[in-house]
């Protein structure tokens, strides 16, 4: 009977002229976002690549220096794209591409796209995971919205209940009659996308089980959808005030709830104007970590300190560069200070974060959203992570500088130098991201809410189709 | 009879309460949506208020050492960067701040204000086209965008529009209404569009209410910024006309109430949604954004090459400004080491200049054709527009950063000289060190050519209107 009643259905919607049009028109959309991705993230990629063999060549073809002059020159870190990226771009655009790695400073990421951008990127662009996202669950409300209410208006709910069926069977096959059509878009694109991304050259691994997972995350938001779109159906008897309810639902939980639960959590967790936070950096500098230690009289201990451990009295007699061992040891001590600072500013991320999960009670959008994002790995958190991993290097980077500095030359030689033979013992650059367990894992809350909002709306489906009556 | 009509409308409108919920809506949505773009301004006016409080103090500081100092009655530090007269100490320490006031309807827009910083301190050592503007945030607050009056008047309004005329000829076609209308002697049109006339007054009243109020209750003087309200006005208020046309063609099929509102829907999908989309990732593809990373790989070359040479220029520096060069050579100069930097910079600048002349020169181009394409969306319109009136558009923060850039020049320029002919600073010099004051008149304003825009596709769906008219209605309006 199920499939009875998910075979009229779907009869009914193919044969829809309006359906036809807009499945059309969504799909082509779709399909037409996977070239327009491919194309743009290819030249990225090639940009990426690029830069990041010019960035190693600079370092390693830099001549003869001061290791601590090397440090200061630098070299830069810049962001990989990841193939998933390609469905869904997630922050990219508002995040920074490349890190400078120097001396004494970690810097913030530069280079955002949206920044040389007018604010027309601003409406967002046509990404496949806009039209994931945002298109289909309105052409779900446009399957849907007239299910039951069509029954209603056409006073065919009477012969159908004549027929013995229960309410949740016909419930099931209206169900069904929504969700395929949708099924019948998402997978081919699905299969589309399987087959782009592994014929990508150049293009980091691939792996087709979080292709998967993406996917279902997809999956279980059209659900959510398509339960939504039933119950309202069941709830009125009228198509046109379903439709008119539908949309409002869609707008808030797709368009208002995001940027509303991004104004409350701006509100409630601010974070401090760059120069703010370079200000409180440059003041901790100053007077040390703890406020009361500044540097300088915390070096002039660590001369004494050192000097009594090696039983000598004055720094030339010590065995090492004393310069460069001072400038070590003050490089950690900015480094602990930067490290202090970035773990404020990622509590106040993860605050923030917090208020998405709790708004996400009022809206399927943001948890689908964040796995997305998470899942394709150009979400924050993966920034973060790049960043932090960036800043890790720059730290071990330094470090050889300061070392070779150290234990290579003499107390007041300023000018001796190295050259690229040191240049080259320093590894480049490699940022593994996170693992896709790791990325779940940290998901987990958000996997929770998407979850509760499947299982509450078919509850409320379950117990509101229960309850139409027949007039 | 169409005074009748439009009576007879406006009674049955009061009565069926729309008026009142569609004005608490609006109401509080605006309410919400200035409230947000107010805290935004705020911060932003808080924040440089903040540094500039500073700047004052820190001149009252140094002109009451520099005075001290001076009358001898603090003797002056040994080391000359501690010495408060050195102008190397002043013009590292107390920069100026640069800022980039809100304008007056800043609030109105977010715009771009959430990528970029509105002030920055130029100092004497670095380079201000080296500094960052990047504003310090969470990048999925820049995703999801702000709850401004923009998005209010962009995404919010024409749903409200949509909802308050979808079913205007339909839903008397459904009762039967129509069928007594049209014994009298009116047309269809004429009757539709009187209908439709007075539901437009209706809104653009409580829009223009809600607005001046949200302004009001935020401290904006209206009367202050008259022009600028009555811009803000004329754009939103022909956007709105754009979208009764739209729900006036769409009922001039004459088919039901269900389908119009599913045509409206979509109509208003593919003008807000995906046009603006579609044309913003085209631009992506068609002119993109010449490649940053790339730029800095020439900059750092060109950057390495100079550092060789900056080591012995100081000499060929002063042959290029003999004005520089020391009068009294046997006193030797207390800013000798920033001076040689002078020189270096200068080298290092003439060389990677033309490399980010170039770069910004292919932005501003790319930036000038995307601008274009906002005539095929009377969205893209608004939003363009209303950033304008924000001062929030890319072209004011391009802008700024250039202003930062000139005043960095004449801060600089301002110690430069006097460093060279090993000055010190005076208590009472420090009241004339250059000051910067923010004017956005370099920026085009683009209102004139987006209201015409906008009348444009007024135009254009006012004459589509009458064709469809002539093909379905007139004809076919009764029937079923």
């Amino acid at each position: 009977m199920i499939l009875k009643i998910a075979l009229k259905e779907l009869k009914e919607i193919v044969r829809d002229g309006r359906f036809r049009i807009t499945a059309f028109v969504v799909a082509a959309l779709l399909v037409a976002a996977l070239f327009v991705s491919k194309s743009y993230y290819q030249s990225v990629n090639a940009q990426h690549n690029e830069a990041k063999k010019n960035a190693r060549s600079e370092w390693v073809g830099q001549g003869e220096k001061n290791p601590h002059s090397a440090a200061h020159y630098g070299t830069y870190a810049f962001k990989p794209k990841y193939p998933l990226s390609l469905l869904d771009n997630g922050v990219d655009k508002f995040s920074g591409v490349s890190i400078y790695l120097e001396a004494h400073k970690r810097n913030e990421a530069q280079y955002m796209a949206a920044q040389d951008q007018t604010a027309l990127s601003r409406f967002g662009d046509l990404s496949p995971d806009f039209v994931l996202i945002f298109i289909i669950p309105l052409l779900i409300i446009l399957i849907g919205f007239n299910s039951f209410t069509r029954e209603h208006e056409n006073n065919t709910l009477r012969l159908l209940k004549s027929q013995g069926v229960s309410s949740w069977k016909l419930a099931a096959g209206k169900w069904l009659g929504v969700f395929i059509p949708v099924l019948l878009i998402v997978v081919p694109i699905y299969i589309l996308a399987a087959i782009f991304l592994s014929n990508i050259k150049d293009y980091g691994q691939f792996s087709l089980g979080a292709l998967t997972i993406l996917f279902g995350v997809y999956i279980i938001y059209y659900a959510v959808f398509t339960n939504i779109t039933l119950v309202v159906s069941a709830l009125y008897r009228k198509s046109n005030l379903a439709f008119v309810t539908l949309l409002g639902i869609w707008i808030v939980s797709c368009l208002a709830m995001p940027k509303v639960s991004t104004a409350i959590a701006d509100s409630l967790y601010p974070y401090p104007t760059q120069v703010e936070f370079e200000q409180q950096i440059a003041e901790d500098k100053k007077k040390g970590l703890d406020g009361h230690n500044p540097w300088n009289e915390e070096s002039k201990k660590l001369e004494q300190e050192t000097l009594k451990k090696y039983g000598v009295d004055s720094i030339q007699q010590l065995p090492f560069n004393w310069a460069g061992f001072l400038m070590q040891e003050g490089e950690k001590h900015t480094a602990d200070i930067y490290f202090k600072h970035y773990q404020l500013l990622k509590d106040t991320y993860v605050n923030q974060s917090k208020v998405y999960r709790a708004t996400a009670a009022f809206s399927p959008f943001l948890p689908a959203r964040f796995l997305s994002m998470a899942i394709s790995r150009s979400d924050y958190y993966s920034h973060w992570d790049f960043a932090d991993a960036a800043e890790k290097y720059r730290i071990e980077l330094v470090g050889k500088m300061n070392g070779a500095l150290m234990n290579n030359s003499k107390y007041g030689d300023w000018d001796y130098l190295e050259n690229d033979k040191l240049w080259t013992a320093v590894e480049d650059f490699n940022y593994e991201p996170p693992t896709y367990a790791a990325i779940l894992n940290l998901n987990g809350s958000n996997l929770a809410t998407l979850l509760g909002w499947l299982l509450a709306s078919s509850l409320i489906l379950y117990a509101v189709v229960n309850k139409i009556k027949v007039i | 009879m169409l005074n009748h009509n439009i009576k007879y409308e406006w009674i049955t409108l009061v009565r069926e309460k729309w008026i009142v919920i569609l004005l608490l809506l609006f109401f509080s949505i605006t309410l919400f949506a200035v409230r947000n773009g107010n805290e935004k301004v705020e911060d932003r006016n808080l924040s440089i208020t903040k540094e500039q409080e500073k700047v004052v103090k820190l001149d009252a500081e140094f002109t009451a050492d520099i005075d001290s100092v001076t009358r001898k009655l603090k003797s002056p530090p040994k080391k000359t960067w501690l010495d408060p007269r050195s102008l190397s100490n002043i013009a590292w320490d107390a920069p100026r701040v640069v800022a980039m006031e809100a304008v007056p309807l800043a609030l109105v827009s977010t715009g771009q204000s959430d990528l970029f910083t509105h002030y920055a301190k130029p100092k004497i050592y670095g380079e201000a086209y080296t500094l960052g503007f990047s504003e310090l945030s969470n990048p999925v607050q820049l995703l999801f965008g702000s709850f401004d009056l923009a998005f209010v008047c962009i995404y919010l309004l024409p749903l409200l529009v949509l909802a308050f005329s979808y079913n205007i000829l339909s839903a008397d076609k459904e009762s039967g209404v129509l069928k007594l209308t049209f014994s009298q002697p009116v047309s269809v049109y004429q009757w539709l569009l009187s209908k439709l006339a007075l539901r437009y007054v209706i809104l653009s009243s409580i829009v223009m209410i809600s607005v001046v109020a949200a302004l009001l209750f935020y401290g904006v003087s209206v009367a202050d910024n008259f022009s600028a309200v009555v811009k803000l006005f004329a754009l939103v208020l022909s956007y709105m006309l754009f979208w009764f046309l739209v729900a006036f063609v769409v009922n001039l099929f004459g088919k039901s109430s269900g389908n119009n509102a599913v045509t409206l829907v979509s109509v208003w999908v593919v003008m807000v949604l995906l046009i603006p989309s579609v044309i913003s990732q085209l631009s992506n593809t068609l002119y993109p954004v010449p490649s940053r990373i790339n730029m800095i790989h020439q900059y750092r070359v060109a950057e390495a090459e100079a550092d060789k040479n900056a080591n012995e220029i100081l000499k060929t520096y002063y042959r290029d400004h003999p004005e520089l060069a020391p009068k009294d050579t046997t006193k030797e100069n207390q800013y000798a080491w920033i001076l040689s930097y002078f020189a270096s910079s200068e080298l290092v600048n003439n060389s990677v200049k033309p490399i980010l002349d170039k770069y910004d020169k292919a932005l501003a181009k790319q930036q000038t054709w995307v601008d274009n394409l906002r005539f095929l969306s009377p969205a893209i319109l608004l939003q363009n527009s209303l950033n304008d009136l924000a001062g929030t558009s890319t072209a004011h923060y391009a802008d700024f950063r250039n202003q930062v850039i000139v005043f960095a020049d004449v801060w600089k320029g301002y110690f430069k000289p006097r460093m060279f002919a090993n000055e010190v600073m005076k208590a009472e010099e420090m009241k004339e060190l250059p000051k910067h004051t923010y004017n956005t008149e370099s920026v085009k304003n683009h209102f004139a050519s987006d209201l015409a825009g906008m009348i444009f596709f007024v135009l254009i769906i006012l004459a589509g209107s009458w064709t469809v008219y002539r093909r379905y209605t007139a004809t076919g309006i009764l029937n079923a």
